[in-house]
């Protein structure tokens, strides 16, 4: 059941990249859309055969690949890896549906993205640490092309930057996995959280911390992050989707599955300081953010900062807050890929991202009206207002992380007003006012400019209108995305937790058992943990 | 970061005072006279002919048949008050007679001319009186709310008499454009000259013609706009007209409280730059913007030559309400044109130096009042056709 999400897009790229030269650009890409829309239709089969009351790996397919290594072909899926993969799946075909024009060796191009999102697919699916690092290392590759070949001007720069931080980010990876077996004395990779039976804490925390490390360059988390501006800024829009929908939620799904998964005892000590990371982590990005004069900068760096939730989420590791990382994963997915859709449809038809020169986008028959549209919605929902996906998910990691850290949440909610401070500024300075797309001079001739811009065909916006309206759908009806999560992140929280107060309990013998108000039930959470 | 290509933006060129003066004074037309400044300018005002035919009619009517009525409901319907007229309202399918209004109330607040003398004269507020007088009589509610606000009867009185006075010279304008559009289908018309001189001829044929208003209360007709108060078409009402919608205008509903507190408008009304002759047309139909209703009034009647020439151009429709109200407000300065060439104190061609000093005052006057207006669009760069295909 699984197997065929890894060979759908692997066998697609195949046949594209082997397809005849002559092959036409536009039926490359009908290809790849026929084989990303079988992608999506098969991780929605998966999604009906999955059972959201269970908590473990589901639907495994496993076999012994190279034992001697100990590397498994083990798949399987759970609830926080399954929308991640339905996000791929839908991303990745949008991503493809909004590339238009690619004349330069389009078959190597839709290949690519085919095999990143393929790879991406083995990431999330994984279920041998091995195994999860192959595919995470197979996506560096195709990316890393797609930047320097169909990127801007100075896509080279960018494009060595994010493969040197990128490499880094896998070698700390693979070097905190290989260590593990180092240390254990065993070449088991399983997902079995590693206690202190079986690693001392000093050992738990060095692995952990280049773990942290790793993923935090690939999330990006502050001062891991310069590479993330620079590499949307260069990269197409097509490329900007899936680089801020997807790719940066392998490392923020890293983070859950094997920082806190395998090291639950490290990860309790080294909790207060993540949160603090992730506060300072979101403040960064959203003041980085109000300094940008490119839209793509501001909503990368708004990703950075978004990005920190989920970090803050993943410290408190309370069950609304790993659920509502979960949903950030998903919202800030779909808000990121919508934004980058829109600044990449402002960009071809002004030839510029620049806010000291767009103005009044918004002009009903000369501007970008519908786009703007968008925008505001898209705005709206990364601003967190309610109704939309950025909302409930924000909600529920503030309200699930209040209590264990009420400081760095406070800090992180101030980073949420802040978004609504850049995003307003963003669409204030763009699609407010009179249209114009030159900087600000002398108001008689500012008010004599006579702009012709080309008209938004329907079907440019059209991606962007299905990701609006499925932002609108997160936010009225987050019900269906919870009943996936929900098991699979309240198990992940008790684990956690459990694993917390045994410990906590040896170093704080005063400790009580408290009674857990959000899920009603006695968490075994010591009443003696707070902030720091 | 890309360089912006330099036709997604111009700024069109605006003629010096001297230059608009020196125009003026040799008999050119302020508009650049081509073949498509032609057509945009006749096909424009056809369309405008139709448009203040239907917003003549309404203003003559909401006048006459919804006098003093306090909730004025269906003012829009013209009395007809089937079903299928309110549906078609509801649905849209109508004329924006709020444009009208707006001119209206322009007219009103700045108050120049004849009619605005006439209406607060001591003869106005003893018509005033009588007609309430007579309305009290039958209406309760008046006749509670008049001794409250002992002016706002009078006021309302003066408003429908604006009204009326608009819409009669709307009637004329709305007869005018259509003959010209006439003129032109005929042959004619050749050229912006042509167009400025029929619209001049036009103005001055009915200068003399009276402005009168009456009401009826029952069954009784009361005089609100006398033919004694000897009111006339071009000083009393053209004039003020002009003055209030071309020049001085309004700052948008909405944004003048705050412009004001900027000090972004002049205390000075008469100062005020806000009329047809200086609007943006890029904006049209954004909210809030009153050449937006207009224009779609236009749009819905525009003649196909016209339409096809849109069709042509930028985007098409999607932008030809746009490209309109570019149009329609070089048909504008051609009726300033006319009106400015109907007004110099002496012919053109006089050799007397003080005939000459007198037109020249005259001319750098208007040359003032326009210098800061929408010039650009007179074609003087010779860029005003250019569009992206």
């Amino acid at each position: 059941m699984l197997t065929p999400l890894l060979l759908i897009p692997f066998v697609g790229a195949a046949l594209l990249l082997f397809s005849p030269a002559q092959t036409p650009p536009g039926r490359l890409r009908l290809g790849a859309i026929l084989v990303l829309t079988l992608q999506l239709g098969w991780c929605l089969a998966v999604l009906a055969r999955f059972d959201p009351t269970t908590t473990g790996m589901q639907l495994q397919e496993s076999f012994s690949w190279v034992p001697e290594i100990g590397l498994d072909y083990r798949l399987g899926v759970d609830g926080l890896s399954l929308p991640l993969l339905l996000v791929n799946a839908a991303l990745t075909l949008v991503s493809v549906i909004c590339t238009r024009d690619i004349s330069q060796r389009p078959r190597i191009y839709f290949a690519l993205l085919l095999t990143i999102s393929g790879a991406v697919n083995g990431a999330f699916l994984a279920g041998n640490l091995l195994l999860f690092f192959l595919f995470y290392e197979l996506e560096l590759i195709p990316l890393w092309l797609l930047i320097s070949i169909w990127g801007g001007a100075q896509r080279s720069y960018a494009a060595t930057k994010f493969l040197i931080f990128t490499a880094i980010s896998g070698m700390l990876i693979l070097g905190a996995f290989l260590g593990l077996a180092l240390f254990t004395g065993t070449v088991d990779f399983s997902l079995t959280p590693v206690l202190t039976e079986r690693l001392a804490m000093g050992q738990q925390l060095l692995l952990l911390g280049a773990l942290l490390v790793g993923f935090g360059i690939k999330i990006p988390l502050v001062p891991f992050h310069s590479w993330l501006p620079d590499a949307h800024t260069q990269a197409s829009t097509p490329v900007s989707v899936l680089l801020a929908g997807v790719l940066l939620k392998l490392g923020t799904y890293g983070l859950l599955r094997f920082c806190l998964g395998l090291f639950p005892e490290g990860w309790a000590v080294l909790a207060p300081w993540l949160a603090l990371w992730a506060a300072v982590s979101v403040l960064y990005g959203s003041l980085a953010a109000i300094a940008q004069s490119d839209m793509k900068r501001m909503v990368s760096y708004s990703s950075v900062g978004h990005m920190g939730y989920i970090l803050l989420a993943a410290a408190a590791a309370t069950p609304v807050s790993l659920l509502g990382a979960e949903f950030q994963m998903v919202s800030h997915g779909l808000i990121s890929a919508l934004l980058f859709l829109l600044v990449g449809i402002v960009y071809r038809k002004t030839g510029t991202r620049n806010l000291d020169v767009l103005r009044g986008l918004l002009n009903p028959e000369r501007g970008l009206p519908f786009t703007g549209c968008l925008m505001i919605l898209g705005v709206m929902a990364s601003a967190g207002l309610p109704g939309m996906a950025g909302f409930i998910s924000e909600f529920l990691v503030f309200r699930g992380s209040l209590d264990r850290f009420p400081v760095a949440t406070l800090a992180c909610m101030v980073g949420s007003g802040l978004t609504a401070v850049y995003f307003l500024l963003l669409v204030n300075r763009a699609f407010f006012g009179r249209l114009a797309i030159t900087r600000s001079l002398d108001p008689i001739q500012d008010a004599r400019l006579d702009i012709q811009l080309a008209p938004v065909a329907p079907r440019e916006t059209l991606p962007a209108t299905a990701l609006a309206l499925a932002v609108l759908g997160l936010g009225l009806l987050p019900i269906g995305l919870g009943r996936i999560s929900e098991s699979t992140t309240t198990a992940m929280a008790w684990a956690g937790g459990a694993v917390e107060s045994v410990e906590r309990s040896q170093l704080f013998p005063q400790a009580q058992p408290v009674h857990n108000a959000t899920s009603g039930t006695i968490n075994p959470r010591i009443t003696a943990r707070g902030e720091g | 970061m890309p360089v912006i290509p330099e036709l997604l933006t111009r700024a069109g060129g605006m003629p010096s005072l001297e230059a608009l003066t020196e125009r003026l004074l040799a008999g050119d037309t302020l508009l650049l006279d081509t073949p498509d400044n032609l057509v945009e300018v006749v096909d424009s005002l056809a369309s405008y002919g139709v448009v203040l035919d239907a917003y003549s009619t309404n203003l003559m009517y909401q006048a006459e048949a919804q006098f003093l009525n306090p909730f004025p409901l269906f003012k829009y319907l013209d009395g007809d008050l089937s079903f299928a007229k309110i549906w078609r309202h509801l649905c849209h399918d109508r004329i924006n007679y709020e444009y009208a209004e707006y001119c209206m109330k322009a007219m009103l607040w700045h108050g120049t001319g004849g009619l605005d003398r006439y209406l607060d004269s001591p003869d106005f507020d003893a018509s005033c009186a009588q007609i309430i007088r007579r309305k009290l009589r039958r209406d309760p509610l008046l006749a509670l709310l008049h001794p409250l606000f002992p002016a706002f009867l009078p006021e309302l009185i003066r408003m429908a008499a604006t009204t009326h006075a608009l819409g009669q010279f709307w009637r004329v304008m709305s007869d005018l454009f259509l003959n010209l559009a006439e003129a032109e289908v005929q042959g004619r018309i050749s050229g912006i000259a042509a167009v400025v001189e029929f619209i001049s001829a036009g103005l001055q044929r009915a200068a003399p013609e009276a402005i009168t208003y009456a009401v009826v209360i029952d069954g009784e007709s009361h005089w609100v706009l006398p033919p004694e108060a000897g009111l006339t078409f071009l000083t009393d009402v053209a004039v003020p007209y002009v003055e209030a919608v071309f020049l001085r205008g309004m700052p948008f509903f909405g944004t003048v409280s705050f412009n004001a507190q900027a000090q972004q408008i002049s205390p000075d009304q008469s100062q005020f730059t806000y009329g047809a002759l200086f609007a943006d047309p890029l904006p049209t139909m954004g909210a809030g913007i009153p050449p937006s209703l207009l224009m779609q009034d236009m749009g819905r009647h525009l003649p196909e030559r016209l339409h096809q020439r849109y069709l042509r151009q930028g985007r098409g429709d999607g932008d030809g309400r746009v490209k309109l109200c570019a149009s329609f407000q070089k048909a504008m300065f051609c009726v300033t044109n006319g009106a400015i060439a109907g007004t110099f104190p002496a012919p053109l061609s006089s050799g007397d130096p003080a005939a000459q000093a007198a037109n020249h005052a005259h001319a750098t006057g208007w040359a003032h009042r326009l210098a800061a207006s929408r010039t650009d669009c007179l074609g003087w760069d010779g860029r005003a056709d250019q569009c992206l295909p």
